[in-house]
């Protein structure tokens, strides 16, 4: 269909003014806030690094600098890995597989119940405990955690008084804070597309394979997870690519040894007064979380389509 | 049977520890801010007080934050709810080849890491002011402004989702009977669709706003020199911890947990509202609805509410003063224990032939003596000795008063500064 018409006929069923607010927001949204943007980031991170003076001068070519700084480090330390940057980076997407993996694991047994055991005041009451604790600000929520697992914390007094340990374990310097701060972080962004998913299975389906003498195990390995498996790749797709992405929890909840890639990006934003790597950095945490997640689509056998729907 | 009592059993404990793993660090984070202790700390409990909410509210730059947070959080509903909703709409009748295109672009917003969204939002309008050639001052450099543009950029795909959702359980039968009896498109649209989704405009502005007010890793970026409650809060909580942050967590967990007693009320309502109106037209007897003032949870629950508030009020002024002292003794008490503790054991080593002990730092071998040497008396002088010290080095927290010098000779007194140092490196403004 040729495009005037389309737009005749947009404007005959919208009316001229509803017609022109849903362009005119749409097109803001789209253009403005969102592809424009990223696109003048892309640009950005492929060029030098200028004093504001020189910008637009004959020293702003495009350079790939910032990038290869990523992978072999300054250019004095020729031929030598950035083993700091990538040991941060290749650590921060383990640790955000392994948020993501434990969030599954303590979400799902909680997605079921409260899909088909929980009954009709209970499960109410349920759904509105696990939205609560998430209107609470994020940075506090670290901060409780750092409270819980600090050296006078409750944690450490419960283990010395159980006489498990003698002297205060450092939680903080191990990270156990942080993954448990994390995980903590995102469950409702897996519960919800689990129990979505897990709901509107037919309970028949489990009763028939019961009768039929099929085991707890087998139950939820033949039905209900293949069933589910949209949800369950949704939730993790969104865990991943958050806990990868976070930045309040690792700085508030890390070790003074241990960084988050968030935390390489946001420094050379901040102290490092180097935007343009900043945003190549940043544009690499993206890009590979984004293969990361089609990677594990295409292993686990998931459409996108099922996804999106 | 038995074997099902047993399951059911590991079923229960595993939704309470999942419920204690969600509210446990929130409720002893509450009990926090009701101890006069310096630290945001349970266990040693020295004083119960309320001085905490009185520092919070005096702490002008957290309440300079606060306001600016509301103005973006308004910001931020006034531009994301009508972006949602065209881009709902927009979604009914794009084409159906589109479509798919359409949806990727909106939705990714939801799944593009925060931090990215903010350094775009930043470098974007950065770029623009450079086009216009605009100072510092102008509105492209306003961290308020960016910073509402580089929310409402995910957060108009919230309000989108809530606005789908609705529309999913839109009768289009009810549109085309509109139609059908002369309405125009733009009268079908105002009288039917738009009154049908006013409920989800109500929780789509609440779910913006909520999502405004805590989020950290987008208005990091695109807040530039001005601050946000969420942006004070970090760089407070990086910085030396103190219980008035405890303060302002008990206070939003309050309005938040009225907020849901509210909200569940009002839903039941609405259900018992739809039940008599099906009663109704099916020939039965119209009941009055309730009033809040009878809903009897709802009662319940505000007297316990006022009666923990007075509770808090008054143990809290009572006898604050009196508890303090006697907490101020009992700090000296064992400070003075401990230093003539080590005064006796300096004689002690000082008594020793060809051991030096001079002013400043003590030879390492000498530390690991001293040390060794302490150890014992520690455990009947100053039972809590060794937790100010542990403090000191996962904090990063200065050390205060007579608890600076009791770690002088402590093996890993130097580790606390140096984790303090590496945290004061990622400062920035």
């Amino acid at each position: 269909m040729n495009p005037n018409a389309y737009f005749r006929q947009f404007f005959t069923r919208n009316g001229t003014a509803l017609g022109t607010f849903l362009l005119l927001s749409v097109g803001f949204w789209m253009f403005i806030m969102i592809l424009l943007p990223q696109a003048f980031m892309i640009d950005f991170s492929f060029r030098h690094n200028l004093p504001p003076a020189e910008i637009g001068g004959p020293q702003d070519t495009y350079t790939t600098e910032h990038y290869e700084f990523m992978v072999y480090g300054s250019a004095a330390a020729e031929g030598e890995f950035n083993t700091v940057d990538l040991g941060v980076f290749v650590r921060t997407l383990i640790a955000a597989f392994f948020v993501t993996l434990f969030d599954l694991a303590i979400c799902y047994p909680i997605a079921y119940y409260l899909a088909h055991s929980a009954s009709g005041g209970w499960a109410r009451l349920m759904v509105l405990s696990l939205i609560v604790p998430f209107w609470v600000n994020e940075i506090l929520r670290a901060f409780a955690f750092r409270i819980m697992f600090g050296s006078a914390g409750v944690i450490n007094g419960f283990l010395m008084w159980l006489g498990v340990i003698d002297q205060p374990y450092d939680f903080i310097r191990e990270n156990v804070a942080l993954y448990a701060g994390l995980g903590y972080a995102f469950i409702l962004l897996m519960i919800f597309p689990l129990y979505n998913a897990i709901e509107s299975l037919d309970r028949n389906q489990i009763e028939a394979a019961r009768d039929m003498g099929a085991s707890w195990i087998r139950i939820h390995r033949r039905i209900v997870i293949p069933f589910a498996k949209p949800g369950i790749s949704s939730g993790c797709t969104m865990v991943f690519m958050l806990s990868a992405g976070a930045l309040a929890a690792p700085q508030i909840l890390g070790g003074p040894s241990s960084l988050w890639f968030t935390q390489i990006i946001y420094q050379w934003f901040q102290t490092g007064n180097n935007w343009n790597r900043g945003s190549a950095y940043a544009l690499i945490l993206l890009a590979s979380t984004i293969v990361f997640v089609l990677v594990m689509m295409k292993v686990f056998k998931v459409k996108l389509g099922e996804i999106a729907r | 049977m038995n074997s099902n009592t047993i399951s059911r059993v590991f079923i229960m404990g595993f939704v309470l520890a999942f419920f204690a793993y969600l509210f446990g660090p929130l409720i002893i984070m509450s009990i926090t801010a009701f101890n006069s202790s310096a630290f945001p700390r349970v266990m040693p409990w020295e004083c119960f007080s309320i001085e905490w909410f009185d520092v919070l509210i005096q702490d002008d730059k957290l309440m300079l934050g606060l306001r600016n947070s509301l103005i973006i959080g308004a910001g931020v509903v006034l531009l994301a709810v009508p972006i949602g909703l065209a881009g709902a709409l927009m979604l009914t009748q794009v084409s159906a080849r589109l479509r798919p295109w359409y949806y990727t672009i909106v939705i990714s917003p939801i799944l593009i890491p925060g931090v990215v969204l903010g350094i775009s939002t930043l470098v974007f309008w950065d770029r623009v002011g450079r086009m216009f050639n605009t100072g510092y001052e102008s509105i492209f450099y306003d961290g308020i402004f960016l910073t509402i543009l580089g929310q409402a950029t995910f957060i108009s795909a919230y309000s989108m989702l809530v606005f789908i959702s609705r529309l999913q359980r839109f009768d289009p039968a009810l549109e085309e009977a509109a139609l059908d009896l002369g309405a125009t498109n733009v009268q079908a649209f105002r009288k039917v669709l738009l009154p049908f989704l006013k409920p989800a405009m109500g929780s789509a502005a609440v779910l913006a706003f909520l999502a405004s007010f805590e989020n950290y890793n987008t208005t990091v970026f695109t807040i530039i020199s001005e601050s946000t409650l969420t942006t004070v809060l970090a760089s407070k909580v990086r910085y030396g911890i103190n219980p008035s942050i405890s303060a302002l967590a008990v206070i939003i967990v309050a309005l938040t947990l009225v907020g849901a007693v509210f909200f569940e009320i009002a839903k039941r309502r609405e259900d018992r509202a739809a039940k008599a109106a099906a009663q109704v037209a099916a020939g039965g007897r119209a009941q009055a609805a309730r009033t809040y003032f009878a809903e009897p949870a709802l009662m319940l629950f505000v007297l316990i509410f006022c009666a923990g508030l007075g509770t808090v009020y008054f143990a809290g002024t009572l006898g604050l003063d009196e508890c303090k002292v006697a907490v101020k003794e009992e700090k000296k008490r064992r400070a003075a224990a401990r230093i003539k503790e080590r005064e006796t054991l300096q004689m002690f080593q000082r008594a020793k032939p060809g051991q030096e002990t001079g002013t400043g730092a003590v030879p390492p071998p000498q530390t690991g003596e001293a040390a060794k040497g302490t150890e014992g008396y520690q455990g009947i002088f100053a039972p809590g000795n060794l937790e100010g010290q542990v403090e000191s080095d996962t904090g990063g927290e200065p050390a205060k008063g007579t608890e600076g010098y009791q770690n002088i000779f402590a093996p890993d007194n130097l580790e606390g500064q140096v984790g303090g140092d590496q945290e004061q490196k990622s400062t920035g403004q």
